[in-house]
């Protein structure tokens, strides 16, 4: 075969980027430049304005505080999906498909009912509390906030490790342990490193939507968890401002992308970095 | 050389949508055929949630026999994002201020009172509004007020003022409407200023109310009646018909309340409108008719909680008041109390940055 030949496969996966990352990509730009008209629609022109209004100190400590929160949701995520994805990857047997699409299933329901899900579940005096006859408050609080985004974005961090957990050769364990490797170091050694690149795509999945989730936040939050996603939700179904919504999400886009861009630099060497591209 | 042809379709064709999503130029004046209230096809509803007895609709669809379907927008802005994209409804509730607003892009179509059988119900006073010269292309709706909801069996009486958002009691129980409209009006009412004062020192303070009221906040909402019923919200910044719906689901209906401020009460109404480009516009003004009937109007006035201007359902409300008159609302409030208005561009930016700085 020749390599044209291979080419071809290459098709799928650019229109896909072309038409659902480029093409919005640039009508995000175009409208952060446009300007705002009497109907609240846009008007294309040159307003760079907007993204000086966007870089306003106001707004860093609502990046931060969502920085912060998506960090949490990652490293909780990891805590609870690599146990659950190793458990699924070594001891699922046979049922292990079964129990991976459990997994998925949730994501069958919209992310934004299930939430509301929760609101009834731990309110007040809602069923948690009316089963346990407690009053305890859950919700409106930054952890009620973090918890829903855990809940909303872990199968993000489960599948990509147990697809590198289930790629990972059984016998490299054994072979540690034939080198007298304890479980831990076993572990440390071996399959740890195997599996860092499932680790990474992970937390790289769960992190970038986690900040700029805005359904936790609204839903499950209090006065002082707004995040970055309601801002920009903010702008465009509360004040109607189409440009500075989009000059925030481009500034947004800018700022996650050079975070990434340094996490996976950082993380190790380039066949890891293969592995997660 | 097919798929090459294929691309370049694709890429005109999106190229072509994508200018259709947000923005619009000016339009241009067109003038729009008077519909009669005749079937000519299923129905497609865009309205707030919960904002119509789906019994009523029900009803409508046997009797005619069409399929009406809903679709729901959580916010006025929500509603004119879908419609500037091109979505195509046949029914739409936008607010009075709204109405002013798609009435400059002639995006409604004509109503002909004349053709319903219902319209003489509708009240005098909405004959000739101020948002809709002489009614020509809506009908209304709903009227509602802003003031507070709570739960007197934990925090008591209430003193009728917006002051009892920082009610010590329910401190750490207490929401604001999640809308910088009502927000920041019901703080310029408290202070004294205008409902839609725009004046930068006036603002400032209001900004300041706002933050001074954050410190008792739990959180902010537009959904009080579950908020209410679930016990995370004592006290919350509601509209009248929140708290019916409220009752409607509780268990004990007596502990919720609703009063209405002796600063200022802000008062509006919305309506019924048929969008430009509907698809189905006789069906649309027969259900439009269909509402305005006496029995209807009544059924849905129960069940969704805000009086109609149709004479006829005022005893289904007065039901619903019997126990609390501050959820009534009448035609006299709509001409005495304060009414959001459409701000100008400088205003709204300020308002809009007040919000921005309570919130961040």
């Amino acid at each position: 075969m020749t390599s044209a030949f291979w080419q071809r496969f290459l098709v799928p996966g650019a229109l896909w980027l072309l038409f659902f990352f480029l093409v919005p990509f640039v009508i995000a730009v175009l409208i952060s430049l446009g300007e705002n008209n009497e109907f609240g629609g846009v008007t294309y022109g040159w307003h760079p304005e907007h993204y000086a209004d966007a870089l306003d100190p106001l707004f860093a400590p609502v990046l931060l505080r969502s920085v912060g929160y998506a960090a949490a949701t990652a490293a909780l995520c990891l805590l609870i999906g690599y146990p659950t994805a190793y458990c699924i990857a070594r001891y699922g047997g046979r049922r292990r498909n079964l129990l991976i699409a459990a997994i998925i299933a949730p994501f069958l329901i919209n992310y934004l009912v299930r939430t509301y899900a929760w609101v009834a579940l731990l309110a007040d005096e809602g069923l948690v509390n009316s089963v346990a006859s407690s009053s305890i408050q859950f919700l409106n609080t930054p952890w009620a906030v973090i918890g829903g985004l855990v809940y909303g974005y872990l199968g993000f961090m489960i599948l990509p490790i147990y697809a590198s957990l289930e790629r990972m050769d059984p016998a490299l364990i054994e072979a540690g342990k034939d080198l007298y490797g304890t479980p831990r170091q076993t572990f440390w050694h071996v399959t740890w490193p195997q599996t860092l690149p499932g680790v990474l795509a992970g937390t790289v999945l769960v992190f970038l939507p986690a900040v700029g989730d805005f359904v936790s936040a609204q839903l499950l939050g209090g006065p002082d968890t707004y995040m970055v996603g309601n801002l920009i939700q903010q702008q465009f179904f509360g004040a109607d401002n189409w440009p500075f919504g989009s000059a925030l999400t481009i500034v947004l886009m800018a700022f996650l992308g050079l975070f990434i861009f340094f996490y996976l630099r950082g993380a190790g060497s380039r066949e890891r970095r293969e592995a997660l591209i | 050389m097919r798929r090459r042809e294929f691309l370049l379709g694709a890429l005109g064709a999106l190229a072509a949508g994508g200018c259709g999503v947000g923005p619009q130029s000016a339009p241009k004046p067109v003038s729009q055929p008077v519909t009669r209230p005749k079937i000519d096809g299923d129905l497609l509803i865009f309205n707030w949630t919960e904002y119509m007895n789906p019994q009523v609709i029900r009803r409508f669809e046997k009797r005619y026999g069409v399929t009406v379907t809903v679709s729901n927008f959580d916010s006025m802005p929500g509603m004119m994002a879908k419609l500037r994209a091109g979505n195509r409804y046949d029914l739409i509730f936008p607010t009075a201020d709204y109405v002013a607003r798609l009435n400059r892009q002639n995006a409604l179509r004509p109503i002909d009172r004349a053709a319903l059988e219902n319209a003489d119900g509708i009240y005098p006073f909405f004959d000739n509004p101020w948002y809709d010269k002489d009614s020509a292309h809506t009908v209304p709706y709903g009227m509602y007020t802003t003031g507070i909801a709570w739960r007197v069996d934990k925090v008591g009486e209430l003193t009728g003022s917006w002051n009892d958002l920082t009610t010590e009691a329910a401190r750490g129980h207490t929401f604001m409407l999640d809308d910088f409209q009502e927000a920041i009006g019901q703080a310029n009412l408290l202070n004294g200023f205008e409902l839609n004062t725009t004046a930068p020192e006036e603002l400032e303070q209001t900004k300041e109310t706002l933050q001074r009221q954050k410190e008792y906040l739990r959180g902010y909402s537009t959904n009080p009646a579950p908020n209410l019923v679930n016990g995370s919200a004592w006290i919350h910044h509601a509209w009248n018909g929140d708290v019916v719906n409220a009752r409607n689901q509780s268990k004990q209906p007596e502990n919720l309340r609703f009063q209405t401020c002796s600063e200022g009460i802000p008062v509006g109404s919305d309506c019924m409108a048929i969008p430009a480009n509907a698809r189905h516009p006789g069906t649309a003004t027969l259900f439009i008719d269909w509402m305005l009937d006496p029995e209807i109007a009544s059924a849905n006035v129960s069940w969704f909680g805000y009086p109609m201007p149709v004479t006829g359902s005022e005893e289904a409300f007065a039901k619903l008041a019997a126990n609390d008159p501050e959820i009534q609302i009448t035609t006299d409030d709509l001409a005495n109390g304060q009414q959001f208005r459409e701000l100008d561009v400088e205003g709204k930016k300020a308002w809009d940055r007040v919000w921005i700085e309570v919130k961040a």
